[in-house]
């Protein structure tokens, strides 16, 4: 399916797909914060996706993000700071024709998950992982992440970040992921078609989501990004499933202070260990959500 | 009852030897109980494996042995000492000038020294210098007198997957057995029930896939390895997923992401790697996840002896974790009770939702032991999931995952499989999910987490069992593997006429006091503790519950087992004073 595509105006107001994930609960983010962009990206997506809430299982990290697991009608699992991408892949283990959603943000995950990260893109885990980067700790209130620009006026510092800061693109193609995707809180229908990709890439998808944070970030507003992306489509020469492009653009960027979004890279050729798990349950049609039944393990009794 | 001890180097063939002793013994229809003693190296360092085996119940080891299998110089001088007086040593060295003390020890001693030269004779029959522990084998099978072919039919099961050396090895075991005199007559016995012979490791993992355990997610760390081992090996013929996490923290999400999921998974680790899980296992609590971690206790702390016994982290397993909450600490004994209570540990963490840690120990988890087979039994699975999530008319989209209810426990679901949503939220919620921090929302929910531990206690934890006869003249209690040598002690000092009763508990926390209620009535100021450890862990639960009990502790914390002269030495030190 090529998903670029596909025409749609924003859904949230008319689908009643969309207005089923909707809630009366008040949303907690501040005014301006592009997780209420995210959100309403990702509600769009698993509408257009046709997901109901029988098809798809949202997990949620500490932060921010967070935030929202019991503001969406959704089968959600909201679990500790760092930890959801090994969280998310043991439901999608469980579960392997959910759809399952992985969300977190910077400074969870390049600090205390990055072991997490490292290992979950080496699997390859059939996860849609939404990388919230807002350049900062907000939900604790604005310290410096492993993301945040080095100079930049963060608490918790004495004024000005001291340390380089990680380039998530960089350090997550030298892992050679199988999917890498960039969008903007600022440029909700890229992101929405992003997410999409990412629901049908059949390994680890991870979509970065530069994310504004009028409260703490504030060096870094919407028309911070907006001078500085630069969409995929209008790079000459680039191939999405070249790696050795990727690379180059990742360097490029981390170099330039230039963001390129879009789809910038997949492989679908990967061999994922995720796919050697299965090859133990080739001849099942079941998921082990449904196969918690008394074994027979007396064969194996008998020879003891 | 007899006892042998292979005596040897790490990676010497020690294990493959006394595997070989253990199964051809039990197949004869002896009990048996074994014991590895192994630095954490892989080549090099002195090591044994002993093999006690009798033809009536045995349960427990011993220092001593009356037989010394020595397959190497440093073996025989670190294990001469346990020989009994009047024992036999069967040995292969060629240069016997190089073990003369040992010799004249041997002679001080009365003890019968077996001889041939084994390694010599191997090369010459066509195998390597480790084949010599096949002729050693032949020489001890004929020295106790027991017939030739169960011991030929196990080195055949043992290296039937390499002919040429299987060969090999059958010669050298049937030429060390007519090399050397027969020495004792042993007679095998007719009237045991039917026995099964594994390690506490192997039990778990086999009572888990009967369970209903789909996947398992483990990071290697001693003496738990055996579990992710054995896992492996069957993932395929159960269809498991088996994964090797790049940490516990990981392993212990896998698990409880599939939980939540609607799987059965399970993980285990030793204390190390159960610090690490802490976290998660705070989050299973006011989630109300199920979880299960069998926790394999090694002494500590940190790297503490990596390859030795200890009953030393029952307050790590009781307390562990941020905030509050309800969680069950069941131990094992043996590989009977590893293979049922996993089971019981699976059902009772999804039917109370709560977190259960199963504790083993190095002691159990690597070792054979005979149990009977009829023991391993299977358990029905208790998932106490409803199709139907209740919902609040005010919200009907959301299921009441946090119900309140007079026990404590909800209804739960698989979530995406029921009409309203799941939200399992980490933060303080309301009955649906919803984030809460209203003080008396708050305080309902913590309460009950709390309160559901009432209905474990009174409706789902294995009861404590007493052993021994009534109004003894002194009794213990404990867990884990404590039970084995209670029970052969018992046997011992009554053949003495001392009384003595034993209360073993599975269940740890939360607690079954009335057992102990009783047993006070009959031995008041005669109870004592058992721990393998320096604190007593345990005990100091159980006076937080019942108030002062105990006359003494009997308690160790060098890596060892109980041994029974030890235990022996307790009792007659109390008796007679």
């Amino acid at each position: 399916m090529n998903i670029k595509n596909t025409q749609h105006t924003v859904l949230y107001e008319k689908n009643t797909l969309v207005n089923s994930y909707e809630t009366q609960e008040k949303i907690t983010w501040c005014s301006g914060c592009g997780n209420h962009a995210i959100r309403n990206a990702l509600i769009d997506a698993l509408a257009l996706e046709n997901l109901t809430q029988q098809d798809v299982i949202l997990c949620y990290d500490i932060g921010c993000n967070g935030n929202e697991a019991d503001k969406i009608t959704a089968n959600t699992l909201h679990g500790l700071h760092g930890r959801v991408l090994p969280l998310a892949a043991g439901v999608k283990l469980a579960q392997p024709n959910t759809v399952v959603i992985a969300q977190a943000g910077d400074g969870a995950t390049f600090s205390e998950g990055i072991g997490h990260l490292v290992h979950a893109v080496r699997s390859d885990y059939p996860l849609v992982f939404l990388l919230h980067n807002n350049h900062n700790y907000a939900l604790t209130t604005g310290q410096p992440s492993a993301l945040t620009p080095c100079g930049a006026k963060r608490s918790a510092t004495d004024g000005h970040t001291p340390q380089r800061p990680l380039h998530p693109m960089q350090l997550i193609m030298s892992l050679e992921p199988s999917f890498y995707a960039r969008g903007f809180s600022g440029e909700r229908e890229q992101l929405t078609e992003l997410i999409r990709h990412g629901i049908h890439h059949h390994g680890f998808a991870c979509v970065e989501v530069l994310q504004s944070c009028p409260t703490y970030a504030k060096e870094a507003d919407n028309s911070y990004y907006w001078e500085r992306i630069r969409q995929i489509e209008n790079r000459t020469h680039y191939d999405i499933n070249s790696y050795a492009d990727a690379l180059i653009l990742a360097h490029e960027d981390a170099k330039n202070g230039t963001f390129h979004t879009g789809v910038l890279y997949t492989n679908t050729t990967q061999k994922s260990e995720y796919l050697h798990y299965q090859s133990t349950r080739k001849d099942l049609s079941t998921e082990p959500w449904a196969e918690v039944t008394p074994r027979d393990v007396s064969p194996l009794l008998a020879r003891l | 009852m007899k006892r042998i001890l292979i005596a040897g180097e790490s990676g010497g063939g020690i294990v493959s030897t006394g595997e070989i002793v253990a199964r051809a013994l039990k197949n004869l229809g002896y009990w048996v109980v074994t014991e590895r003693e192994f630095p954490s190296l892989i080549q090099g360092g002195h090591a044994s494996y002993s093999v006690s085996f009798a033809d009536e119940p045995l349960y427990g080891l011993s220092q001593r042995c009356d037989i010394l299998l020595s397959l190497s110089k440093i073996g025989l001088q670190s294990f001469l000492p346990r020989l009994i007086d009047g024992g036999y040593l069967v040995h292969g060295y060629e240069r016997l000038s190089g073990i003369q003390p040992e010799l004249a020890e041997c002679e001080r001693r009365r003890i019968q020294v077996v001889h041939v030269r084994s390694r010599e004779k191997a090369m010459e029959l066509g195998g390597t210098e480790l084949v010599k522990n096949m002729i050693l084998l032949g020489m001890l099978w004929k020295t106790l007198g027991l017939p030739l072919p169960a011991l030929e039919s196990e080195i055949t099961q043992q290296f039937g997957s390499k002919p040429a050396l299987l060969a090999v090895d059958l010669t050298c075991a049937q030429w060390g057995y007519s090399a050397v005199q027969q020495q004792k007559s042993l007679l095998p016995p007719t009237q045991n029930p039917p026995l099964s012979l594994l390690t506490g490791n192997h039990a778990i993992a086999l009572g888990a896939i009967q369970a209903g355990v789909r996947l398992y997610a483990a990071y290697p760390m001693s003496p738990s390895t055996g579990i992710l081992k054995h896992l492996a090996e069957y993932a395929d013929a159960y269809n498991l997923i088996v994964k090797q996490a790049e940490d516990e923290i990981t392993a212990v999400s896998l698990v409880l992401g599939a939980n939540y999921a609607g799987t059965r998974a399970l993980t285990a680790t030793s204390g190390g790697g159960f610090d690490l899980m802490t976290e998660t296992l705070s989050l299973a609590m006011i989630t109300e996840t199920p979880l299960v971690i069998v926790l394999c206790q090694r002494p500590g702390p940190a790297t503490g002896l990596p390859t030795w016994t200890a009953q030393s982290d029952v307050h790590l397993a009781l307390y562990a974790g941020h905030g509050e909450g309800a969680r069950v600490v069941l131990s094992v004994s043996d590989p009977a009770d590893s293979f049922t209570l996993i089971q019981t540990a699976l059902n009772i963490s999804e039917q109370a939702q709560v977190p259960v840690i199963l504790l083993s120990e190095k002691q159990i988890c690597e070792h054979l032991y005979t149990v009977e087979t009829s023991s391993l039994e299977a358990f029905p699975i208790e998932r106490n999931l409803t199709a139907e999530p209740p919902v609040a008319a005010e919200k009907p989209t959301h299921g009441l995952r946090y119900q309140l209810t007079e026990s404590g426990i909800s209804p739960r679901w698989v979530p995406t499989k029921a009409p309203s949503v799941f939200c399992a939220n980490s933060d303080e919620h309301t009955p649906d999910g919803t984030l809460t921090e209203d003080a008396s929302v708050a305080s309902s929910m913590y309460k009950k987490r709390i309160q559901k531990l009432n209905h474990i206690r009174d409706h789902l934890i294995p009861p404590p069992e007493y052993i021994g006869p009534p109004e003894p003249n002194i009794a213990f209690i404990g867990f884990g593997s404590n039970k084995n040598i209670m029970q052969d002690v018992i046997s011992l000092m009554s053949i003495k006429g001392v009384q003595v009763g034993y209360l073993h508990f599975p269940c740890l926390s939360p607690l079954d006091t009335k057992a102990i209620s009783t047993l006070q009535e009959q031995c008041k100021g005669r109870i004592h503790l058992i721990e393998g450890n320096a604190t007593g862990q345990f005990g100091q639960l159980i006076e937080q519950h019942c108030g002062p009990l105990f006359r003494g502790k009997l308690l160790k914390w060098d890596g060892r087992p109980f041994y029974q002269e030890e235990v022996i030495e307790y009792i007659e030190h109390y008796i007679n004073s």
